[in-house]
């Protein structure tokens, strides 16, 4: 029995290169535990974003917020919220669609995900343009272009998640099983974790 | 708690239905009522987050006792 054993060892180390595999836990998989593990490290990078804004709005406690007379485009803001919700929507679509095996689904919901974050952040970039101050414009300025290209930067990064799913899911390399579509199902969560934010955001540095 | 897009997306929901009630608020009286709606809402999550971590780790310490060897 040792010998055989030895002799699977051996059989085993003729294929085996590079160090040993790594421990996995059998409750969660690694892709899932990775990104959960980015989401709390952004989540904290938010965290000094918005301690920066409330210390800014709450302690300095200026005359006006925003200075006059400087204003937000509440509305178009809360338009940009329903298409970034809408997004979360269609991802999840795309995700039921692959665990019921319908790949037609899944790279419908994609594209749509993809189209409404698209469109997010052009909305965003052109309300940049046309806000009136820039990042220079007193602390206001500052804090509140920090804050939200912060999120415009995660939004780009989620794009970007997306685009290479997409192409995968194009190229048919998922499946119904949880392990086979694991290319979509992290690139999703990422993008729930960015909408999550920019509620927090629209509903702080905007309505509140 | 699994975490897959799944619950995660349920978290989605909740936070836009959370987010939506706050605006609301807000827009029909002032801004001061929104922040401490906002604040009780953060309060209740803390609270909830507090509870579900006491009880995974209950739950992870039975489930140690239950696979130890019995003297």
């Amino acid at each position: 029995m040792e010998s055989a054993s030895v002799a699977v060892g051996h059989a085993h180390a003729d294929h085996h290169h590079g160090p040993p595999e790594a421990n996995q836990s059998s409750r969660i998989d690694r892709q899932t535990l990775g990104i959960l593990l980015f989401i709390v490290s952004e989540v904290m990078l938010f965290g000094a974003f918005f301690a920066s804004y409330f210390f800014l709005r709450v302690v300095v406690d200026p005359a006006s917020w925003p200075p006059e007379p400087f204003e937000l485009p509440k509305a178009v803001a809360g338009m940009n919220t329903a298409i970034l919700i809408s997004s979360s929507f269609t991802v999840h679509y795309a995700l039921e669609s692959i665990r019921r095996g319908n790949r037609t689904g899944l790279k419908l919901g994609l594209v749509a995900t993809w189209l409404l974050g698209a469109t997010f952040l052009f909305i965003q970039i052109n309300e940049y343009v046309h806000l009136g101050f820039s990042a220079r414009d007193l602390s206001f300025g500052s804090i509140f272009y920090s804050l939200t290209g912060l999120h415009g930067a995660h939004v780009f990064v989620g794009l970007c998640l997306l685009s290479f799913a997409t192409i995968r899911a194009f190229r048919g390399h998922f499946g119904p099983g949880a392990e086979d579509h694991l290319g979509v199902e992290v690139p999703g969560i990422y993008w729930h974790f960015v909408d999550i934010m920019w509620i927090i955001v629209y509903v702080t540095v905007y309505i509140l | 708690m699994k975490f897959d897009e799944a619950a995660v997306f349920k978290w989605v929901v909740i936070v836009g239905a959370a987010g939506a009630v706050i605006v609301a608020v807000t827009l029909l009286t002032r801004p001061l009522v929104g922040a401490l709606l906002l604040l009780v809402v953060v309060i209740a999550g803390c609270v909830y987050g507090y509870r579900w971590s006491e009880r995974k780790w209950r739950e992870l310490g039975a489930r140690r006792r239950s696979r130890e060897p019995r003297e």
